[in-house]
This record gives C-alpha cells, sequence and structure tokens, in this order.
C-alpha cells in the first residue's frame, strides 16, 4: 500500500462520487489519486477499504509546559535523613514513568479508572471533584466527590497504587481554596458532575484558570464551622448565609500571632526548584 | 567519663550567699564553678587550628581505615565454614530512616520501615570459653561516631580491631561455625527479601506516665459525681488477707527507653547500594535510632527455604547483586499497573 496523506472527509465523500459516477482510471493509481481521475466503465474500481481515522487526543497528549511540582513531592520539615526521600523520589519517578500523571488541583475534574480487586478483570471509572490533595511521598492521595443518583460519594484515591489504570483531566482549574472540603455543606448542584463528560482542551502554556465561583450554602448546622478564621475559606457567599454578627463573633477565635510565628515559618522555594530540576531531570531520561 | 559536680554561686546584693542560707528569700544565679577538674572535653586546651587539624585527622583516619577493612576476603581471613542445621549466624545494626507504604502483586497496601546498615563492622569475637560456655559471640558495632566525646577504656576496643568508633555495640550469640574476623564489614545484603527478622531497639521514651497510658487501666468516668478522681488507679489488691500490696504492681511511671523487640518481621526489599532493608510493619525506636537485626527465632518463620549467605555477604564473593532485590509477591514501580485479572 503506498503510504499518502489521507484527507478523510473528502475521501469519504470522494469515494461515494466514485460509486456513483463510476470512474474509470487508465492508468494503475494510488487511492487518494482515484478521485481525480476519471476511468472508463471496463475496469470498475477494487473495493479500497476507508483507512482508519487518526484521532489527536489534544488535552493530554501534550504535557504540561507549565513548571509544576506535584505536591507530594515536597517533604515535610521533620528530622529525617534526606536519603529516604531520595529513594522515595525514585519510586515515585519510576510509577510516574509507566502512568502518566498529569498536573491538576483541589477544584479540577478528574476521571480515574481502577482495576476491582472484588471484580477481577473490571475497571472502575469514577469522575468527580477534586477537593483536597493530601499526604507526602508514595502514600500521597486525593478525594475526588460527585453526586450520583442524589447520594453525595466522596473517594479517596492513593497517586502511587499500582491498581490505577488511568487519570485524565477533565477540566483544569483552580478554585479560591486549597480545601474544598465545605462542599459537603454546600448545595447539591457546587458538587455535581457529569460523569460522561467530554474533557475540556486546556493549553499547555499560560496561567491555570482560576474559578473565583463563591458557593451558596445549605442551612446551618454545617460539618464543621466553616466561617472561623482557621479554614480561611474564601470560596463560600458568606452575605447569604451568615449575619454580619456573627461573623464578628466568628473573629473570637482568630489567632492573628501566627501570621508573625517566625518557627512556624517552612521556605520551600529553594527545596522546590531543586526537587523540580531532579525530577525533570529524571522523567526526560 | 568521671561525674561532674559544680558549685552555684548565689547572689542577693552586693554579698554571695551560700546555698543553704538562700532558701529562705530570692537570690540571684551568678554563675557556676566546676568543682571537679579532672575530667577535659577535647577542644578545651587546644587552639582553633589543632581543634580543626584533629577534626580533619578523624575523617581521614576513618576513610582509611574503611578502605582497608573493604576486602576482607583478601587479608588473612578466617576459616569459613558451610551452614549446617542449627547453626546461627551474626545480625546486622541499623539506623531507622522512616516509613513507607508498598504494594504487593494482588494490590493489597502494607506499610513498611527503611533501616539503613550504616558502617556496620565486626568489632570483637569472644570465642565459646570466653563467653559463657555453651555458644560463642560475636560484638558487632554500629553507626560512626566522633573519638572525642567517648573514654579511652571505650576506644580500646576499636583500635584494636582498626574500625573507627561506634554509636552502638551489641553482642549476637553465634554458633562455632560462623565466627567472623573482626574488622570484616557487614552490608544489608546479609539479610535476604523474603526472610524474617527480629528488631531491638530502645523505644520512645515518654518520662514519668500515669496508669492509663502506661498500663492501659480504665480510669474513673468524667461526670455522675466522680470527685477529683478520673485517671487514677482506683484499687491496689485484694483486702486484709494478704493486707499488703503486691510486688510488681502496675503503677505510674517512667515509661519507654526500654528495650522492646519486634518478632517476625518480614523483608521485602534490599537496596544494596545504599545498604537499606525495607522490613514489614512498625518497628521500636524514633526516627534515626540505631537498631539490632537479627534472624527470626520463631520457629515457623525459619529461613531454610532462602540460604542466606553463610557466615556473612561478601562482596568478592558473590560478585555484583542487582541494585535493588525484590520479594516474590512485591509490585515493583517499573511494571505495568496491575489489571488483577
Amino acid at each position: 500500500m503506498a503510504a499518502c496523506s489521507r484527507r478523510l472527509d473528502k475521501f469519504i465523500v470522494s469515494l461515494r462520487l466514485l460509486r456513483n459516477l463510476q470512474l474509470q482510471n487508465e492508468r494503475f493509481l494510488s487511492t487518494s489519486v482515484c478521485r481525480w481521475a476519471p476511468g472508463n466503465d471496463s475496469e470498475p474500481p477494487k473495493f479500497i477499504p476507508p483507512s482508519k481515522p487518526v484521532i489527536i487526543d489534544k488535552t493530554q497528549a501534550v504535557a504540561t509546559l507549565r513548571k509544576f511540582l506535584s505536591p507530594e513531592f515536597i517533604p515535610p520539615r521533620q528530622r529525617t535523613n534526606p536519603l529516604k526521600f531520595s529513594m522515595e523520589r525514585k519510586d515515585m519517578i519510576r510509577r510516574r514513568k509507566i502512568l502518566n500523571v498529569p498536573e491538576f488541583y483541589p477544584g479540577s475534574i478528574l476521571a480515574v479508572s481502577m482495576a476491582d480487586p472484588n471484580a477481577t478483570g473490571k475497571i472502575n471509572r469514577f469522575v468527580g471533584i477534586c477537593i483536597q490533595r493530601g499526604g507526602k511521598g508514595l502514600g500521597a492521595t486525593f478525594v475526588l466527590r460527585n453526586i450520583i443518583n442524589q447520594q453525595g460519594v466522596e473517594i479517596c484515591y492513593e497517586l502511587y497504587n499500582p491498581r490505577i489504570q488511568k487519570i485524565e483531566v477533565l477540566k483544569l482549574e483552580k478554585r479560591l481554596d486549597d480545601n474544598l472540603m465545605y462542599l459537603r455543606d454546600a448545595l447539591p448542584e457546587y458538587s455535581t458532575v457529569d460523569p460522561d463528560m467530554k474533557p475540556v482542551p486546556f493549553p499547555p502554556t499560560g496561567e491555570v484558570p482560576l474559578n473565583e465561583l463563591k458557593v451558596k450554602m445549605r442551612p446551618k448546622p454545617w460539618s464543621k464551622r466553616w466561617e472561623r478564621p482557621k479554614f480561611n475559606i474564601q470560596g463560600i457567599h458568606f452575605d447569604l448565609c451568615l449575619v454580619p454578627k456573627q461573623m464578628e463573633h466568628a473573629q473570637k477565635w482568630a489567632q492573628p500571632w501566627q501570621e508573625y510565628d517566625m518557627l512556624k515559618e517552612y521556605d520551600t522555594s529553594k527545596l522546590e526548584q531543586q526537587i523540580l530540576s531532579e525530577v525533570q531531570q529524571e522523567m526526560s531520561k | 567519663m568521671a561525674a561532674w559536680s559544680c558549685r552555684f554561686l548565689l547572689q542577693r546584693g552586693p554579698r554571695l550567699i551560700s546555698p543553704r542560707a538562700a532558701a529562705e528569700s530570692p537570690v540571684q544565679l551568678v554563675g557556676c564553678v566546676r568543682t571537679v577538674k579532672t575530667t577535659t572535653w577535647f577542644e578545651e586546651h587546644l587552639t582553633e587550628d589543632n581543634q580543626e587539624y584533629m577534626r580533619k585527622t578523624m575523617a581521614e583516619e576513618y576513610r582509611r581505615q574503611t578502605a582497608e577493612k573493604l576486602n576482607p576476603l583478601k587479608d588473612e581471613p578466617w576459616q569459613r565454614h558451610e551452614w549446617t542445621e542449627g547453626s546461627r549466624r551474626v545480625g546486622l545494626v541499623a539506623v531507622k530512616l522512616g516509613m513507607a507504604p508498598i504494594w504487593t502483586k494482588t494490590g493489597e497496601k502494607h506499610a513498611v520501615t527503611m533501616l539503613q546498615v550504616q558502617d556496620c563492622h565486626v568489632i570483637k569475637c569472644l570465642p565459646r570459653e570466653e563467653y559463657d560456655g555453651h555458644t560463642a559471640a560475636l560484638v558487632v558495632g554500629g553507626k560512626n561516631v566522633s573519638p572525642f566525646h567517648r573514654s579511652e577504656h571505650y576506644m580500646e576496643m576499636f583500635r584494636n580491631a582498626g574500625v573507627p568508633p561506634k554509636q552502638k555495640i551489641t553482642t549476637f550469640k553465634v554458633s562455632d561455625n560462623a565466627i567472623i574476623k573482626p574488622g570484616t564489614p557487614l552490608y544489608a545484603a546479609h539479610f535476604r527479601p523474603g526472610q524474617y527478622v527480629d528488631v531491638t531497639a530502645k523505644s520512645i521514651g515518654k518520662g514519668f506516665q500515669g496508669v492509663m497510658k502506661r498500663w492501659g487501666f480504665k480510669g474513673q468516668p468524667a461526670s455522675h459525681g466522680q470527685t477529683k478522681t478520673h485517671r487514677r488507679p482506683g484499687a491496689s489488691g485484694p483486702g486484709g488477707d494478704p493486707a499488703k500490696v503486691f510486688k510488681g504492681k502496675k503503677m505510674p511511671g517512667r515509661m519507654g527507653n526500654i528495650y522492646v523487640t519486634a518478632f517476625g518481621l518480614k523483608i521485602w526489599r534490599v537496596n544494596t547500594k545504599y545498604n537499606v532493608l525495607y522490613v514489614n510493619g512498625s518497628v521500636p525506636g524514633h526516627r534515626n535510632c540505631v537498631l539490632k537485626i537479627r534472624d527470626t527465632v520463631l520457629p515457623t518463620r525459619g529461613s531454610t527455604l532462602l540460604s542466606p549467605p553463610f557466615p556473612t555477604y561478601f562482596t568478592e564473593d558473590e560478585g555484583d547483586l542487582a541494585e535493588d532485590l525484590y520479594d516474590d509477591d512485591l509490585f515493583i514501580h517499573t511494571e505495568p499497573s496491575l489489571t488483577l485479572t
């Protein structure tokens, strides 16, 4: 078969034309050139099976060109030997070479396919909004939330679990907070994600879009007192559910001195750069 | 090291006062005078350049000593015997790095502790007659440490072995055919994946603790009329017949900082490059503590099938092992994702 450039839709149209008009070729021509040359009736054209459509998945194929280091690579501030972290990082990179873990943030919509241990051979696919990313090293987890048949479902997945077959980001975006646990007390429309949602394409360069959505809450009592300053939540529309007097009362639990506490400072910028360069080097090998 | 003692100088106003008279009214601590002047620390009488020189020479000496001992089979080795039924081999001294998760080929998750074997050398051999008449023993040392804060008596045995001084030394009871020449380095490949080990270490010290934390007593209810009694031990024994409290009664006291052994821990993975063992479950002790590892005494977890290196692993003998040795059930991250068919 001669390798030739295929223009799919034109080819299908032309194939129909071929059959209708009974084009005859005098010379033996390759399939793509067939459509132009009119032939004679003595040589009916051979059946040429249509070429398979080439699907270019623009959402996943291009790796992100943003400088993004997954938060589980940054070691916590402990008196541990750095050798332990570097050995764990090697294992994490080995796993990442097999399973492509895309860049995502709390607030992005993900679809995870995982092998089920109780139903051998079957793969479960769950779509949800990521509400939390926790853990460091190989035990890093992320929680996906969705509402299925009017029942809220949250599943905590381990990023490096070998049963995970695929992680796809259907919609990449950031929210105003890192932890969206308040979605449990918000109206169900904010946690519903369509399981058959099509991936929204996003460019590999440029800023990650920030969704400045302020969520409407169900009436109190909530599972946690989200108005208190320790949670520091920007993403709830407090004006609709709380009176200014209640907001002031919540400020009683404020601890303004924590901002100035030097012992709580953990500057990770240099460590991040170092680890990012190490990870990028290893991944490109 | 001789005990240190100090005389405190206490001041009230312009006059110095003795400690006995100080108890009644407030005094200020001006300073303390060292009254026992027999021991010194290594920097006390040295100039700064000499201190630097001492540190540098010590480091070079360590490197030279370790390099000398790298090929134990080449310099007058002792006779190596074959493994027989009932022979016990030596263990290792390692440092606890931390914990990490691992997954098996069936998709189950287990937690493992990473133990690194840092500078483990055999220090002394005690043959059967010297030790206790029944079994021979080998004294093994762990992590290297500076010689400046150790006594001469401690340094003597390391000098005899030609090895830098270690932070922890332990004795391993060993059968006669497993004795090793002092100075031999011991590596993590001494243990193989699939083997079971016992790990002994000093547990984390909790200080003086009450009876609920220390012995797990139930205490008393928080409300319903309890007067000042919520975490107390309650009764201390039967009544008038013994008319005493038995010895060993569980009471509050210092908890932790004692040697605890975890038995029957499986080895999942051995990293020969950094000498790290991945051992199942948790292990007593804090991070970076020094522990003693030996083959299990449990009869159901003997390692006869695996044939681990006897008397120990020699680098020249077995040639190049792979950088990572894995257990059969362990999922290695370079394999494709599990489909569980």
